[in-house]
């Protein structure tokens, strides 16, 4: 009895006590004061990013290292990885930098980033509360000591156009929709008089045939530790095999229809109104917002009848530091910050992609940001409930076997079953083999 | 004084420049004239091509220093289906865009040498494609192609030929690369086509006529062989030329499958850029950019050799 009243107490203690320490705390993931202040170079890919960062850059010079220098430079897109890489080779990265999960491990694996785990130790920062599927992608693969910490996180979901919906007389899709009916849908809302095509969903890994293929359990494309090619399992086939059966009855435009291989390709088609429904991320909310003239929502992926799973595909952007820097110390504070909840909630309220930072308060504060658009930006924060985390990764052969499986299936009509043996085929020289 | 003798028996560094200090002041003056194109020369070219060829024979992700592995690059190069299937995409561009860019070239030149009004404005119009950027017109040449919204196929529609996928279909997509090669160069050989043109002496022609020659004999005896010289340098810079086509294939693949769907359009050029800035493996891509230097180069000697057959160069005596 003494035993047992003993262990109750210790457990209210125990409660009690860590109850009072979130009380103290607050905050999901604190910042810190910078030892001592130096100059730091920072290079993001996004416009709208570098904006916003140095918004956060400001905040932490005058919070947490007065008399700190951080040059914030913002590469486009097309130019940002060709130029990093010149960088890593002549050790001359810049302090912090945005990273993306298809060059994380090869950037870990050749000593170009600055190992974060024993900063993330000291400031009490337990990196698996950003959740497997957006901070694994950034761990070394043999100490699992994380090297980028996830800055934002995004997924795709289904854009339509209300409109057309009204007038073609379907009900508007709820979150619990299968692919049944999203093939009717897409059928009752194909106009080929108006060149109306009921959806355009297929075009990308994330944002396209991936997530469909996710959606059937197998993990889209390659395994994660990129050893196997999935394409030839039954839930790819099944996923690939709906997607041409909706495209061989015109409901789906062709590639050379779409005039590209991307989402935007897609998106273009659905601002004007000759696309019905289609699939993109969460990245593109702002553009869509500020374009779009029609009345549209966001809906989840449907749900695959068999599995019962609607799983589109996360990724989470990284914040990484250089091996090579001046400063590393004062590099590993300002990604910190950055990650910490007073960063975050900056990049919270100025839109664009959800903050990687879980504390829910500020995905609420991303959510808001958009002020009132009477669009359902909730359902980006559902489906992240259950993601397939990105599988895919920059290789010569893997890329070229992606691109070719999209081509041959959606545009030259090779069938499934050809495309994927041919796909898997390729990407062979890119994959690690088993060990 | 100094005879000749002695002059050439005795030789020491100092002479390295010229004997006498005038001709030493000369020798600089020259070197120093000439320092800014030799130097740009040396740092922009020289020097990296010469690292290029060193790092053939590494292992290098660009990323961590090069490491040093022999001739295994080439072997594996020998052993690489797809080299070879971006050799074979390059044979076969040489051997479409070089006779026809020679022939098209030679008869617009031809047409334009001849007292026609406008032939200068025909003439600048021709060489306005040259001055493009390769850039620029492969981002229009791939929208007129592009099978559903593209200016050809909406040509072409009317003839029955419904929606041709020019850029994906592997059996098609050489063909948009060697319409914008060709469309490209042909100002340029036209140009050489009619300054050599303009040197056949009129005295050939004209003794030809007396002789009772036919305009075609005129062209096949005189016209031919006094433009050998000519042809000889277009198909030289030609083939040179079509073995390097590497920015069409790149803009035009772009938005579909990047080198063409199962490396159908990839050139030696372009497999150099996947394997090196895609793939990450800077040896391996030296290697191949090696290989294409060695190709080109027994490709260039053999024509030179094989000049002294058919290519014909008046002689000062006549």
């Amino acid at each position: 009895m003494k035993i047992r009243r003993l262990s109750i107490l210790l457990l209210v203690v125990f409660i009690f006590s860590v109850l009072s320490a979130q009380a103290q705390d607050g905050a999901t993931i604190p910042a810190a004061q910078c030892d001592a202040p130096g100059d730091l170079t920072l290079r993001v890919w996004d416009e709208n990013w570098a904006k916003t960062v140095q918004t956060i850059v400001d905040k932490w010079v005058a919070d947490y290292c007065p008399g700190a220098n951080v040059t914030v430079n913002q590469v486009p897109w097309g130019q940002y990885w060709d130029l990093l890489k010149t960088d890593a080779s002549s050790g001359d990265l810049p302090d912090v930098f945005n990273i993306i999960q298809a060059y994380g491990q090869e950037y870990i694996n050749n000593d170009a980033l600055l190992n974060l785990q024993p900063y993330l130790e000291s400031a009490g920062i337990d990196p698996s509360l950003w959740g497997a599927g957006s901070v694994d992608p950034y761990r070394s693969a043999e100490t699992q000591d994380v090297y980028a910490t996830p800055l934002e996180w995004v997924t795709v979901a289904i854009f339509y156009n209300k409109d057309l919906f009204d007038a073609a007389g379907v009900p508007y899709p709820t979150a619990d929709w299968t692919w049944d009916d999203f093939a009717d849908a897409a059928a009752k809302l194909t106009d080929p008089a108006n060149g109306v095509f009921g959806a355009a969903v297929y075009a990308q890994y994330q944002g396209g045939y991936g997530d469909w293929i996710a959606s059937t359990g197998t993990p889209p494309v390659v395994t994660a530790d990129h050893t196997t090619c999935t394409l030839q399992e039954p839930g790819s086939i099944e996923a690939l095999s709906f997607l041409k059966d909706l495209l061989d009855k015109g409901y789906m435009p062709t590639v050379s229809q779409l005039g590209g291989t991307s989402a935007d390709d897609e998106y273009n088609l659905f601002k004007s109104g000759k696309v019905a429904i289609y699939l993109n991320g969460a990245w593109k909310l702002p553009d869509t917002i500020r374009d779009v003239t029609f009345n549209w929502d966001i809906v989840q992926l449907p749900r695959n009848p068999t599995s019962g799973l609607s799983r589109p595909i996360l990724h989470a952007s990284a914040w990484a530091a250089s091996a090579n820097s001046d400063n590393p110390d004062l590099a590993a504070n300002l990604v910190q910050f950055l990650v910490s909840d007073e960063g975050q909630k900056i990049f919270a309220d100025a839109g664009g992609v959800a903050p990687g930072n879980p504390n829910p308060e500020l995905q609420q504060t991303w959510i808001d940001s958009f002020g009132d658009t009477n669009v359902n930006i909730q359902a980006f924060v559902d489906a992240s409930k259950d993601t397939q985390s990105a599988t895919n990764f920059n290789g010569d052969a893997f890329n070229q076997a992606t691109a070719d499986l999209v081509i041959n299936i959606f545009d030259l009509g090779v069938s499934v079953e050809d495309a994927t043996a041919q796909a898997c085929e390729t990407m062979q020289p890119d994959l690690v083999p088993a060990s | 004084m100094a005879t000749q003798t002695d002059l050439q028996s005795t030789w020491s560094p100092k002479y390295l420049l010229g004997r006498t200090p005038l001709s030493r002041r000369r020798a600089l003056w020259g070197l120093a004239l000439v320092a800014p194109n030799t130097l740009g020369l040396l740092f922009f070219f020289g020097i990296p091509v010469v690292l290029s060829f060193v790092t053939a024979f590494h292992e290098w992700n660009g990323i961590k220093p090069p490491i040093f592995n022999g001739l295994e690059n080439f072997q594996t190069l020998l052993n690489d289906p797809k080299f070879w299937q971006a050799l074979g995409n390059t044979l076969k561009l040489v051997l479409i865009t070089v006779p026809i860019g020679t022939l098209l070239s030679l008869s617009i030149a031809i047409l334009l040498n001849q007292r026609l009004h406008g032939r200068s404005f025909f003439r600048t119009l021709y060489f306005l494609p040259v001055v493009t950027s390769t850039v620029a017109a492969s981002i229009v040449w791939a929208w007129i192609f592009q099978a559903h919204y593209g200016l050809l196929n909406n040509l072409l529609a009317g003839f029955g030929l419904l929606d041709l996928n020019w850029l994906t279909r592997p059996d098609l997509v050489l063909i948009p690369i060697a319409v914008v090669t060709i469309w490209q160069r042909v100002g340029f050989y036209m140009i050489l086509f009619l300054a050599g043109l303009q040197n056949v002496p009129r005295s050939l022609y004209e003794a030809a006529l007396i002789d009772g020659a036919t305009r075609w004999q005129r062209f096949r005896y005189i016209t031919v062989p006094m433009l050998s010289p000519t042809t000889f340098l277009i198909v030289v810079l030609s083939v040179i030329g079509s073995f390097q086509i590497f920015d069409q294939v790149f803009i035009m693949t772009a938005r579909t499958a990047a080198g063409g769907v199962g490396g159908s359009a990839t050139t030696l050029s372009y497999y150099l850029y996947q394997k090196g800035f895609v793939g990450g493996e800077f040896g391996y891509a030296s290697a191949i950019g090696l290989a294409m230097f060695a190709m080109m180069l027994a490709v260039t000697i053999f024509q030179l050799r094989l000049q002294r057959r058919w290519v014909y160069y008046e002689s000062t005596d006549g």
